[in-house]
Parts: C-alpha cells; structure tokens; sequence
C-alpha cells in the first residue's frame, strides 16, 4: 500500500479527461453552483409526484380562488382552486423533458451530420450546409411556431419542433470542429495505417467534437425551454389541464392586476431554470475550452 | 370724459380673455365610450354582432324598441293593429321626425327600408329575421301596412330587434351599398367618422324629435381589444364608459372613487351543447349525468367572478314566455351512477370546444374540465377562434360527420321573445347549417309547441306551447345548461344615463355629463 501511494505521488495525478475536466470546471464558482442547482431541480422532477402537497391537476378548492400564499398553499392557489406550489414541482418534469429530449434528439442528429459534412465536404457538405443555412435564416421562435402548425399542437410535436430547429446549429458546430481535427497529423496518421472512414469519424474525430457539443448542449437546454414554454403561453404546446409553466403563465394573464402571485412564480420557475442552464453552459465552456487554459 | 382708445383696447382684451376662460364651465361634453371589439358595419341590417347594433343606436332608431328591463316599446311608430289571421300589421307612424339628411320619416322610408332588406339580392345579414314579410305598402304618409307571408306572432319583436332600424330613403338612394360608410338616420347623434379600427365619431343632432335630447355634444366609440388598456382608460378618465369590464378586473375598479361599477341583469344565457346524434351523448342519461356533474355555484365564482347565477331554465328571465326552473343540480354521486348505468363507469374521452377564445372561455372550458374528469369523463379542450367556429360547427354541412360534440357556447334572444330563444337552437330544422342547434336536437313535441307558437295570435295558448316546449328540452337535456350571466359595465360617475340593455346593447340616448 504505502509503496504504491509513494508511487503515484512521484508522477503527479494520473490526468484521465475527466479529473483533467473536474478540476477546472471546480474553479468556475458560479458554474458549479448552477450545477448543483440543476441536479437539485432534475431530483424534483423525478420525485415531482411524491414531494407535491397536492394533486396538481385534480385537487381543487374553490373556496380558496386566487388566494395569496399562506402556509397550506406556500406559492398561492391559481383561478380554478389548484395548488400552484404543486403544479410548478409536476411543470418542472414536463419543461426539463422538453429541453432536454429536444435538445438531446437535435444533437444527436445534428452532430451525425456536422461529422458527414466536415469529413467528407464535396456535395454532402454543400446540401447539409444548405439546409442548415435555410433553417438558420429563420428566427428560432417562428420557426417553431412553423413547425408546430404544420404538425399541429400538444407536447409532443413542440419537442419535434424545438428538435428540429437545434439542428443546424450542431450541424455547423461538428463541422466546424471535424474540419480542423481532420487535418491534425494524428488523424494522418490513422489514416496512413489504413483505418476505415467509419473509424477515423466515430473513434478519433468524433470525440474531439464532444466537449463543443456539450457545451452547447447545455446552453441550448435554457433556450429550448424557453422556446417551448412560449409555445405553450400561445397555446400550441402543452394543453390544459397539463401544468406546463408557459400554460400556466398565459393562464395567469387574465388576473395578473388582483393575483399576481399566479404570474410570478411560474415566471421565476422558467427564469430561474434557464438562468442555472445558461450559467452552467458558461461554467463548462470555460472548463472545457483548451483555449482558455490558465493552469 | 375722455377714455383712451388702448384703454378701451385692453379692456376689450380682458373682457375676451374672461370669456374664454368661463367657456369650459359649459365646455362641449365630449364623452368616449370604450368598447372591446372593432365595429363590423354601421348598418344594423347587415351586422351580426351585438356591438355594431349597439353602437348604430348613436345615428339609427327602429319602428321598436326595448326599455332596460326588455319591455317592447313603440319608437318611431306609435301604434300597430293585426288581422285577425295574423297575417297584415298596419302601422301609425310618428309625426314630424326627419332624418339626419333633412328628408321626412314616412311610411314611404319604412317600404323602403323593408324592401331593401327582404330582397335577396342585397345578400344583407339578416335578411333570415324579415323573409317572413311578404309585402309592405304606405297607406298614407303615416299608416304602413306589412302583410306576411305566414302568420308570425312574434313579428313586432323582429322589428324591436336591433337591427331593425329605419335610414334615410333618400341616403340609400344616394350611396347604395356604400351605405355603412354613410349611414344616415333619425337618432340624435349624426355621423362625424369612422377611422377604422380605431374609433368611430357621432355629434349630437339638432333637429331630433326628442326636444331637449340629447344632452352630450359628441361620442366617440373606441375600439380597445386588449381588457388592461380598457380598465387603464377608466382610471385615468380616458374614457367615461366602458362595457364590457372583464370579470377579474372588476374588483380593481369597484376601489376607485369617482368610477361607478355597474352589474346588469342579462337573457344571455352560457350552455353546454351535447350532440345528440353521436355516441354517447345519444343516451339521455349520459346528457344527465354531464349536467349533474357540473357545479354551476362553483362555475359562476371560478369564471365570472360571481357576476352569474346558475341558469334557471332554458329560456332566461326577462324573455317574454320563459319559464322559471329550479336550477340543475350538482350531484357528484347521481352523475356516477347515471353513468354507470348508461355503460360507461370508468368515462369515456370526448372533445370539449368553445365557440369563444377569450380568457373567461378559457376558464369556462377548463372548469368543465375539471368537473367532469371527476365522473371519468376525459376532454381535450380546443376554444374555436371565430372563422373555426364557422367552419367547423355552424356552416358544417353534414350532420352525421360533425365533428361537434360537447361545445360550450351562449345565446342572447334580442327580440326579447321566446321564439328566437328556441327556434333557432333547438328547432328539429335548425341544425347547422340552417341554424344553431349545435345539439342537433329533434323532439316532434318540441318542433309543434314551436310552430303552433308562431301560428296562434292567442297569448294565453302561446305561453302554453312555449312552457311545454321549455319543459320537454329541460327534462331531454340536449344542453347542460350553465349560467346567466351579469352584464358589467363601469362608468364614470359624473356620466349619467348610460345602461347596458339585458341583451347587451346600450341606451344612452339621456346620456348627460356633470
């Protein structure tokens, strides 16, 4: 035991990518407490059901319409006597699913073709870059709302929709990534020893690209949620009774001047989420970008 | 004694400055009506929405009309007598009423009037409301005679109804369709302008028969959409009359001092339509438990802020002939066990529209939904913007794939009568696309009681069929019906003499300004 301990301390610590990464990504203050702010919401929404006081659909109290918070209802009741306390811990599930399945399904795709279009250029790349230059024309809220009027409302197809317009935006980020890591003599040199395309894409250039793509993963979470909960404050997205937070911002409108309550807090639901993402974003951006490495 | 002329000047000066300043104390009063939607037309006879009737009362007056309890009063006629087949009116008209433009009221402009909107060619809005007239002729200058093309008991509440107005003979001649940009009639403000969409102008008429009316200089009808920037004008005095105030915003200006809330009693009457010719609301005892189901105590506070009762029959009270019902109750475990005895104890799912979009039909809708997830009746909500809800319930042609199931939606009666409360949503012929039954409800005793209403001039028999009528549709249960409910309004309280009608039109034509 002791000889190995002496061991390890002659040749500093091992430095996997991963204690490379934690040790950096520790230094970024706000970052890691966006961290931990995002784990502690992800935590909620899984145990959404068990933690929240009521039923956030099918409780109701109409004796209690638009009461301010008190002790029994901590964050007020809403206009049809529901809890919306409760409703918020059950909207946290639907608006982090969102974010995060529409993002996760945009990168997988977009990353796959950013790989294709900046390994192999030529034709593929000009379509794929085409395309990807359309979508990127459109604002990315109207291009939603787009997408969702040809598909029609509810969750779902507002996940498709936030899907489809964070492809582009991976599309051109493993692109631009492929393109420098192709040319880097390791990459020759795979070659050279006679690797297949596949293999020089999935086991060496593919993993380069993963940090950017993280990084953007992160910071497109805060922007798909708010995406979503926009769509569903117009009324194309969740439908009642679903506690999503942008529904229940948009229901909220009508007594904003005598309950306020009912505005707010679904409001900082949505802010606060997509502030801890964005912080987030930048905390792992500065831990993972080697161009700022200030060791 | 010598008086300098600057003197003489100066004095001239003070004398002119003093006269200006008292000119405000008996300043022109100017009054601005705030109301929620634009103004379709300024011609009645061509207007299907309530607001742009209301407002043509500023310029247009009618043969009939309705004081504020809905009581039918003689306007621009004085008297009426009937055959006794019930098929020719015979009119007297009021003496020495001129139009705007200075031509004379006559006989020879209610023929022309009439005329104009019975032929089918003018392609007016509500032309269904007068096809029933045959003919009108002018007697002598003051006597007109209408004959009919079948008897039609409820003929003078059509010509009480709104859009029943009379305009200049010679304004149509001159303008023809372009009539709705000049409209020109007996009321006692005349047309100043219409900037569209924004407001639309009236100055008050010298020559109105009225003497002493009216008593406000001009009004300026404003069309504000959004429900903040109406109550926003209110307090800061903006505007002095505002109709309608949402619900929420009520209790914010109820608070202020020098604003007047006002809650009126209405004959709109807000229902839920099941289509009686789909599974499963073919089965009467589904329909039941619906109604059962659906606290209306609880609905009136959650949606309209209290400003609603429960609905105590199908025919709202104020309306000539409706009869008074105990309101349908709530009963939670009744509405389960009428389920469970019609087939279905776990629910079924089924689609809930609205033919409305605005937050208290978000709110209705919602509710709904709520209380009927409880007897395990699952809905998914769509509120119809108003092209929807032409296209998909009111003009669908086929009754069989209409798509229509549980639609909430609301009725106002504005000839005041029983027979436009029934005929046109609940009449075995009024399915869409002829009418709104949106039930698609047919009852053979229902459909009699109706025609032999319309037929016999006798009232006591009249309101026989129409209880009977009332009776069978309450106990078939076509509709859960809801609410009735208030008509809010706020007005400034130096304004004096505007109230919004039962059927949500105004009167101002005593409108005064402190």
């Amino acid at each position: 035991m002791n000889d190995r301990a002496t061991l390890v301390a002659d040749v500093e610590v091992i430095r996997t990518p991963w204690n490379e990464f934690w040790r950096k990504f520790k230094r970024q203050k706000i970052g890691v407490v966006a961290g931990i702010f995002v784990v502690v919401l992800v935590a909620i929404a899984i145990a959404a059901p068990w933690i929240a006081p009521y039923d956030a659909e099918n409780y109701f109290d109409y004796d209690q319409l638009n009461a301010a918070p008190s002790m029994a209802h901590w964050f007020g009741v809403d206009a049809l006597g529901r809890d919306i306390l409760s409703r918020i811990l059950m909207g946290a599930r639907i608006s982090l699913a969102a974010g995060f399945v529409s993002v996760a399904a945009g990168a997988v795709v977009g990353t796959l073709l950013g790989l294709v279009a900046g390994y192999y250029e030529g034709w593929a790349d000009r379509i794929i870059m085409r395309i990807a230059d359309v979508l990127f024309a459109f604002p990315g809220i109207l291009l939603a709302i787009g997408i969702v009027a040809i598909l029609g409302g509810g969750e779902a197809n507002v996940i498709v929709a936030v899907a489809i317009f964070s492809i582009p935006t991976f599309a051109r980020l493993a692109r631009g990534t492929t393109l420098g890591l192709k040319r880097l003599t390791f990459v020759e040199a795979v070659r050279s020893i006679g690797a297949t395309n596949w293999t020089i894409i999935s086991r060496h250039i593919f993993p380069g690209t993963v940090p950017a793509v993280i990084v953007y993963f992160s910071l497109r979470i805060g922007t798909s949620i708010i995406t979503a909960a926009s769509l569903s404050f117009l009324g194309m997205g969740a439908q009642p009774p679903t506690p999503e937070w942008g529904a229940m911002l948009d229901a909220a409108r009508a007594d904003m001047l005598t309950a306020p309550h009912e505005a707010i807090f679904p409001a900082l639901a949505i802010f606060a989420t997509v502030l801890a993402f964005n912080l987030l974003g930048d905390g792992l951006r500065d831990a993972l970008d080697p161009r700022l490495d200030r060791r | 004694m010598k008086f300098p002329l600057h003197r003489f000047a100066a004095a001239l000066a003070v004398a002119a400055v003093a006269a200006l300043a008292a000119l405000p104390a008996q300043a022109a009063k100017d009054v601005v009506f705030a109301v929620a939607s634009t103004f379709t037309t300024t011609d009645p006879y061509d207007a299907n929405d309530t607001l742009s009737q209301a407002m043509a009362k500023s310029f247009y007056e009618g043969l009939y009309g309705f004081d504020k309890d809905m009581k039918m009063i003689p306007v621009l006629a004085t008297s009426y007598e009937v055959s006794s087949d019930g098929l020719v009116y015979t009119l007297h008209l009021r003496h020495g009423v001129k139009f705007h433009d200075g031509t004379d009221f006559n006989a020879e402009a209610v023929k022309v009037n009439l005329d104009r909107v019975t032929n089918p060619d003018n392609h007016l809005k509500r032309y269904g409301l007068y096809s029933v007239i045959a003919k009108t002729e002018a007697v002598d200058p003051y006597t007109a005679r209408i004959t009919l093309k079948n008897p039609f008991s409820a003929f003078i509440n059509d010509l009480a109804h709104p859009s029943g107005v009379m305009i200049s003979p010679a304004a149509i001649q001159k303008y023809g369709k372009e009539i709705a940009f000049h409209p020109v009639g007996t009321g006692p403000f005349e047309f100043v302008e219409w900037k569209q969409p924004d407001y639309l102008k009236v100055k008050k008429f010298a020559g109105y028969w009225q003497k002493g009316l009216p008593k406000i200089d001009t009004i300026t009808w404003r069309s504000v959409v959004d429900n903040n920037a109406r109550a926003a004008m209110m307090q800061t005095g903006e505007a002095q009359f505002t109709f309608p105030v949402p619900y929420e915003i009520a209790d914010v200006l109820k608070k202020k001092p020098d604003l007047a809330l006002v809650a009126a009693p209405s004959i709109v009457i807000r229902y839920l339509s099941m289509n009686t010719q789909q599974k499963p609301f073919d089965n009467v005892k589904v329909r039941e438990a619906i109604a059962y189901a659906i606290n209306k105590q609880a609905l009136a506070k959650v949606a309209f802020n209290g400003y609603a009762e429960p609905a105590a029959g199908v025919v709202p009270q104020g309306v000539e002939y409706a009869v008074k019902m105990a309101p349908w109750p709530y009963d939670l475990a009744k509405a389960k066990a009428l389920m469970k005895e019609a087939g279905y104890p776990d629910g079924f799912e089924t689609e809930l529209w609205s033919a409305y979009n605005h937050t208290t039909a978000q709110k209705v809708t919602q509710f709904i939904q709520q209380q009927l997830q409880q007897i395990g009746i699952r809905t998914r909500i769509t509120l119809l913007e108003s092209g929807q809800r032409v296209q998909r319930v009111e003009s669908w042609q086929d009754p069989k794939t209409a798509g229509v199931r549980l639609y909430y939606v609301g009725w106002s009666s504005s000839t005041g009568e029983a027979d436009w409360a029934l005929r046109p949503l609940l009449y075995g012929e009024s399915w869409p696309p002829t009418l709104f039954n949106t039930a698609y409800y047919k009852s053979d005793k229902v459909d009699a009681d109706i025609k032999g209403a319309l037929l016999t001039t006798d009232s006591k028999e009249k309101a026989r069929l129409y209880k009977d009528a009332q009776e069978t549709i309450w106990h078939d249960a076509p509709w859960a019906p809801l609410v009735v409910e208030k008509l809010l309004s706020a007005n400034s309280k130096k304004l004096t003499g505007v109230y919004v009608m039962p059927d949500a039109s105004f009167n101002f034509t005593n409108a005064d300004l402190k």
